[in-house]
């Protein structure tokens, strides 16, 4: 071999394993680095690695330090496959943390099934992903039917009457709008347009004014936050007056804030993580504790309330291994179920759902409605 | 010689799953050789046709698509479909790419060059676009998951090894299809018909006829590569209509040489392992793309045949 | 009739980038034979250069714009020159694949440099709208409308008055008696390329106030870039000005009144429909293959 191929591969293999990291635990994280999501995989990831580190820092668990193993799934499902295959046959890590959107997500299921490693869901939000019958699925984000059924109570407040929908062309935003035209019709209000967007475009003046047109007192928006910007910013300018409320909890209102100006005031959010009252979560201790550490290390603030879900997800697999006692996939897909934990988004507890005898793991998550007012998050 | 060769590589891609116990470098060779076969069927289009179809993927798509829908059944206003066998499912996959590659076909040829590129875009993005919106059949954005794998004569297709096979034995039928295709005379008029169109069509040449041939054979070999796709990894989304996934296969064609037989799959093993071979390097996946896609126009540039063609000079040179 | 009213107008205001972009690309390909796929990168170049200087490094809106424009110009000669100038010759093909190898570089190289983060960009106008009775729209769109016109007004006058334009004309029409006649190919291609990149880098950095900036807003830009031109016929400006409002009267009366969902499919349908039924575009005068 070339000398100083040799010589990198030395330095290479001594870099990346010193005698403690081969004692770490070993946890996969697979996550949309690059392509449409990479925004929000990468602040996922964030929240990871800061619960890495703060965990490390408290003596790690079993008396070994973690180690996250982070993979690119490029938002595309093939990949997902490979950084699963990678992930599990390669690396041989005995859970795993992903894949942020419900497509990315179900690529990976089928081969949790084949090498029977468990794996925690932090974002996805599809129904399908727990009623498969896949039992190494533990869910902490809540599904779109929760987030609705969370809901219903604000109907009745906010005095809605015809809502109207405008929602990205994916899983998600298809999911969510379904969702909770049900909820909505089941607590008597009217049903307008349903409209959608490709998950890229950027100009929705066509289907404003369609909204505009239909005249309901309330629309619903369901995509990432980029678009969300722009739905407020183009309805402004088309004068649109029915109130606005995004759900999902992908979108920061923080970034709504710095990005869409005046045009944010008076919109609503359904968010599962409230960082600007920590007091008023379940667990202000933890909240505080992780915006800190994101402060910490400079990370925009627009990305609290997705880098939170990294910062849960980790911290409810370590209690599992902690709760299993070993680092070995059954054990640890076992003693998750009997995992309590206190999270950024409130107390972490699965319960079961699917068929029989299959069933995967759901967590029932807090689910918060904010108001922006005078360019600040109030309560709504 | 040549012969001994091919059957020493043979029986070394054959008995790899004996002594490769890693199913990781096990499941990329899958993924791989499913590209190639799909690479193998762009060939016969780029290569002999000399038509660069940037639509390829749709044909591989519509093969997943179909496979699946027929594996799992369908209920949708105008029809109902119970849940059939996964090889029949496959062979309706094959048979419904083939009937979109006739359509198109069809429509397309009217058009060469630049059109004939962009009209190809456009029929993949249009075919995305019925997948993403037409949620009744194919639950759009959703994705059909819990695809069942093949299984025939009793052996079940679920565990890595079996999958190999049946992905190696595709791709040596599929290379033997394209070798007997193009060594005929109906691939001596495509190869012609590359090469001068007038010419060809002044000796007689059915020009449409031999296109719509070479897309029709093309197509049903992408859409076998699309349901040995959604049958492997088990589930099927619109993205399977990427346009990198074309990219890909556009590459690993040009890469290795077009109008040549071995230039698929050279090409294949180089850009279906380099990804792999990247990620094993820690370093950030913007600059593995970057990499990429520089690499891309390095093979243009610096072996505009590609590397089989570069290969045989070389050897001829040797000697 | 408001709705109505309102999609016209929604569709007059997008139709101007639109045309800016199909003229772009139109020209590139008419003169140079290359298909290009970064025209959408350099589209979002021009949206992270006005990000750079105005929200990075505090220069005025409207200069920023001229300078991004520059810029654009810049990077669109350089490519030409790094790239295309020893592929001239080389066929279809080969340079459409050289382009697709830089379009991926260039899209990871600006998420590697601006992080995929949408990046928002102030605008100095008004935030209220102008309301024309049951109608509105935001002012800096009307300023983009108008800016776009007169973008489009400056390409007509450069390549039909100037010695530049007409060198340019005369390669589109017959390269090698052009150069027989004394042209600088070489540099009419450049200068082809530069001005093609300006105009893309101009859309993007007049849309990306209006919108925001983010690593893959290049993809749906060049999408439409190739509608634009395919419906005006290859190579034909005033096939891409009509075919730019086309489209977006095409898009937005598809998502009013037919399905949101396909509005975007609206570009390829057209593509579609008329390589079917008119292969050669609706404007362009003489049939070409190849």
């Amino acid at each position: 071999m070339n000398r100083t191929l040799a010589a990198i591969f030395v330095t290479a293999a001594l870099a990346s394993g010193p005698v403690l990291a081969q004692d770490a635990i070993k946890i996969g994280v697979t996550q949309p680095l690059t392509g449409a999501f990479a925004a929000s995989g990468n602040y996922v990831t964030e929240g990871a690695k800061l619960a890495e580190a703060a965990i490390n820092a408290s003596g790690g668990v079993l008396g070994r330090k973690i180690q996250l193993i982070i993979e690119d799934n490029k938002s595309n499902p093939t990949e997902a496959v490979a950084t699963a295959e990678k992930l599990i046959s390669k690396d041989k890590v005995p859970v795993m943390l992903g894949a942020w959107s419900s497509s990315l997500t179900l690529a990976v299921m089928p081969k949790l099934m084949e090498y029977g490693v468990p794996m925690l869901v932090e974002t996805s939000s599809s129904g399908k992903i727990t009623v498969s019958g896949n039992p190494w699925i533990f869910r902490i984000s809540p599904t779109s039917e929760m987030e609705a059924k969370a809901f219903a109570g604000y109907v009745k407040t906010l005095g809605i009457k015809k809502a109207d929908f405008l929602a990205t062309n994916n899983d998600f935003g298809l999911g969510a709008s379904k969702e909770f035209a049900e909820m909505l019709k089941a607590n008597g209000a009217q049903i307008g347009v349903v409209e959608t967007m490709d998950p890229k475009a950027t100009d929705f003046s066509a289907q404003l004014a369609k909204i505009k047109a239909s005249g309901g007192d309330t629309l619903f928006v369901t995509t990432a936050v980029e678009q969300a910007t722009l739905i407020l910013k183009q309805a402004k300018e088309q004068q649109v007056t029915a109130r606005i409320i995004t759900t999902g909890g992908s979108v920061s209102p923080d970034q709504l804030i710095q990005q869409a100006g005046d045009a944010a005031n008076g919109s609503r959010h359904v968010v599962f993580f409230t960082p600007w009252f920590p007091e008023a979560v379940k667990n202000p201790d933890v909240a505080k504790k992780f915006v800190a550490a994101w402060n910490a290390k400079g990370l925009p603030a627009g990305g609290l309330t997705e880098g939170f879900r990294g910062w849960d997800g980790l911290y409810t697999i370590v209690e599992g291994i902690k709760l299993a006692g070993k680092a070995e996939p059954a054990a640890i897909q076992k003693a998750l179920w009997d995992v309590k934990v206190k999270g950024v988004n409130g107390d972490i507890a699965f319960i079961k759902q699917g068929p029989a005898g299959q069933e995967s793991a759901q967590n029932v998550p807090s689910v918060y409605v904010v108001r922006i007012d005078g360019g600040k998050v109030v309560k709504n | 010689m040549k012969a001994a060769f091919t059957i020493a590589g043979l029986v070394v891609l054959a008995t790899l799953p004996w002594w490769l116990d890693n199913p990781y470098i096990l499941h990329v060779l899958i993924v791989t050789g499913i590209f190639i076969i799909a690479a193998i069927s762009l060939n016969l289009l780029l290569g002999y046709a000399g038509q660069l179809s940037l639509g390829h993927v749709a044909f591989f798509g519509i093969g997943a698509y179909a496979s699946s829908l027929v594996s799992l059944g369908f209920d949708i206003s105008l029809l109902t479909l119970k849940p059939k066998p996964v090889w029949m499912a496959m062979l309706a996959g094959i048979a419904a790419a083939g009937l979109c590659g006739w359509l198109i076909g069809r429509i397309a040829f009217k058009v060469r060059g630049a059109y004939f590129v962009i009209v190809s875009i456009s029929f993949v993005e249009v075919v995305r676009l019925v997948a993403v919106n037409w949620v009744e059949l194919t639950q759009g954005p959703m994705a059909l998951n819990n695809i069942p794998p093949l299984s025939l004569l009793g052996i079940s297709f679920l565990k890595k090894p079996s999958n190999y096979w049946l992905v190696l034995t595709v791709a040596v039928i599929s290379y033997v299809l394209v070798k007997r295709l193009v060594q005929s005379k109906a691939g001596r008029a495509m190869v012609a018909l590359a090469e001068n169109e007038p010419l060809a069509r002044s000796v007689g040449v059915d020009v449409t006829r031999t296109l719509v041939l070479a897309t029709v054979v093309s197509a049903a070999m992408a859409g076998a590569a699309g349901a040995l796709y959604a049958h492997y990894i088990r589930i099927v989304d619109p993205d399977v209509f990427l346009f990198i996934y074309t990219v890909t296969m556009v590459i690993m064609v040009v890469t290795g040489g077009k109008g040549t037989l071995a230039g698929p799959i050279i090409g294949g093993l180089i850009f279906g392992l380099l990804p792999e071979g990247l990620r094993a390097f820690s370093i950030k996946p913007e600059i593995q793309w970057i990499i990429y896609g520089v690499l891309m126009l390095a093979v243009v540039y610096f072996l505009p045949a590609g590397i089989v063609p570069a290969l045989k000079r070389r050897l001829r040179w040797l000697s | 009739m408001d709705q109505f009213l309102q999609h016209l107008l929604n569709a007059l205001m997008l139709g101007g980038t639109y045309a800016l972009l199909g003229i772009g690309l139109t020209l590139i390909f008419g003169i140079m034979r290359v298909v290009n796929f970064t025209h959408g990168e350099l589209y979002a170049f021009g949206a992270y250069m006005m990000y750079a200087l105005v929200m990075r490094t505090g220069v005025n809106f409207f200069v920023a714009l001229v300078l991004a424009i520059a810029l654009g110009a810049l990077l669109g000669a350089a490519l030409e020159f790094v790239l295309l100038r020893r592929l001239r010759g080389a066929d279809i093909d080969t340079t459409m694949l050289v382009m697709i190898g830089a379009w991926i570089a260039l899209q990871n190289t600006e998420q590697l440099v601006w992080t995929g983060v949408a990046k928002s960009i102030d605008n100095p106008f008004p935030a209220a709208p102008l309301v024309i009775g049951a109608v509105s729209v935001g002012w800096n769109r009307v300023f983009v409308f108008v800016v776009a016109l007169l973008l489009i007004g400056i390409t007509y006058f450069l390549i039909q008055k100037t010695k530049l334009g007409k060198a340019m004309r005369a390669t589109f029409q017959d390269r090698d008696t052009a150069a027989l006649m004394g042209v600088q190919i070489g540099s009419i291609h450049t200068a082809t390329f530069a001005l093609g990149s300006a105009l893309a880098a101009a859309a993007g950095a007049l849309l990306g106030p209006v919108f925001v900036a983010y690593p893959s807003m290049g993809d749906m830009a060049a999408a439409k870039a190739f509608a634009i031109v395919i419906l005006g016929g290859l190579g034909s400006i005033p096939g891409a000005t009509l075919g730019g409002f086309i489209l977006a009267l095409a898009e937005e009366l598809g998502a009013g009144y037919i399905s949101s969902g396909y509005r975007d499919a609206m570009s390829f349908l057209l593509i579609i429909a008329i390589l079917v039924f008119k292969p050669t575009g609706l404007f362009a005068q003489k049939e070409r293959i190849g």
